[in-house]
């Protein structure tokens, strides 16, 4: 029940995206197409998972007034390791999520996480935490890609959603039109989930 | 004074094992990605050039009083490809600047100045604007143009003979990308004796 919470609670009430409001930047770069919103959020799974998992273990052994540091190395060093082993040994992988790998090591969702839930929990809440909050961010950036690609461009996952007369809205897949839909959607998601105080 | 060297120790000890550990990464993965590099160069090389049999790299001596022009700054590689003993045409490989970055653009020409195919490679634009310059759609439009045109860019309206029409809100990519084909172009003329 407890491992179920600690999943749940990544994807509706402390949704990184819509209500810890953490790993902006790369929501803004990559939420212009529903592909890049897609390949960015599994990618973001991936590593959330075993970075909690390894914090989480070596919690006991790391000292509290380095852990910072620590967690930053220890992170970098697993996300740079996976890139190159994708990039040898998976082309394939490495052309659809190449990209989004590097912005990982700065995405402030996986330290924040390592910090506030992974460095406290036993290994398996620190997966299961690592799982919820990648789907959540996930749903959030299909979401808010999902918005802008059919707005700004007409299409959904680069297949053409309306007739030839629809003139799309460019400026939605701009970076002003990153920061409209954010803004907006984070405004709905209060306004239908967040219960009144 | 102990806990600081304690601390200090500890740390030194993590970023020695990360060391260790991407230095062993490395050493496992390097040959390995160069190798999918030059596998991918290749085939975007046929690509570009489906004519062509086997490609050989012109060799920079021969060229260099050409390459060495300024304009000719952004060109990083040429191969001659070849079919049944013949030259069929070139490929041309250039990096102009573009939004985010250079622009890897790979040109195959044929001995008509024709441009056969181009393909834009590695690239840091923006996801879903400028990155759409790898699409078919947007590579397409520059086969059959040559050298005696060039290309030019417009922004809007239906393209004439030796225009392409720029990526909608990526203007800074399509001038890039029309950057390195020009180029291409008139070093492959350049190289004919054309």
């Amino acid at each position: 029940m407890k491992l179920w919470k600690d999943f749940s609670n990544g994807i509706i009430k402390e949704n990184p995206t819509f209500r810890l409001v953490l790993g902006t930047c790369p929501t803004m770069a990559v939420t212009t197409a529903v592909f890049n919103g897609l390949g960015m959020g599994i990618a973001v799974i991936a590593v959330l998972i075993c970075s909690n998992l390894i914090i989480s273990l070596i919690n006991k052994i790391v000292p509290n007034e380095v852990r910072i540091p620590i967690y930053v190395v220890v992170i970098a060093t697993f996300v740079s390791a996976v890139e190159m082993l994708i990039k040898a040994f998976s082309p394939a992988l490495d052309s659809a999520l190449g990209i989004f790998i590097p912005l990982i090591v700065v995405n402030c969702i996986i330290l924040a996480r390592a910090e506030s839930f992974a460095s406290k929990n036993p290994p398996l809440n620190s997966i299961m935490d690592g799982l919820g909050m990648g789907v959540g961010f996930t749903l959030a950036l299909v979401f808010m890609s999902g918005v802008r690609e059919l707005l700004g461009a007409g299409t959904f996952l680069n297949m053409p959603i309306f007739g030839a007369g629809f003139e799309p809205a460019l400026i939605l897949i701009l970076p002003p039109g990153g920061f409209l839909v954010y803004g907006l959607a984070i405004a709905l998601f209060n306004k239908l989930i967040v219960k009144k105080a | 004074m102990r806990d600081y060297l304690k601390l200090t120790g500890i740390l030194l000890i993590v970023c020695i094992v990360a060391a260790g550990v991407l230095g062993v990464t490395n050493a496992v993965t390097y040959e390995k990605i160069i190798e999918q590099a030059i596998r991918e160069n290749d085939e975007a090389r046929k690509e570009v050039l489906s004519e062509a049999e086997e490609f050989n790299k012109v060799d920079e001596n021969g060229i260099s009083d050409i390459l060495s022009k300024s304009n000719y700054e952004i060109v990083t590689e040429v191969y001659e490809g070849r079919s049944q003993g013949q030259t069929v045409g070139y490929t041309v490989k250039t990096s102009p600047k573009g939004y985010g970055g250079t622009v890897e653009i790979v040109i195959g020409i044929d001995m008509e100045g024709k441009v056969k195919g181009i393909k834009v490679g590695e690239n840091s634009e923006t996801p879903g604007l400028g990155k759409n310059a790898a699409t078919p759609k947007f590579q397409g439009q520059f086969v059959g143009k040559d050298w005696d045109g060039g290309v030019v860019l417009i922004k809007n309206g239906v393209p004439k003979d030796n225009e392409i029409l720029s990526i909608a809100g990526a203007t800074i990519t399509s001038t890039a990308v029309v950057e390195g084909v020009n180029t291409a172009l008139e070093l492959v003329e350049e190289i004919t004796g054309n």
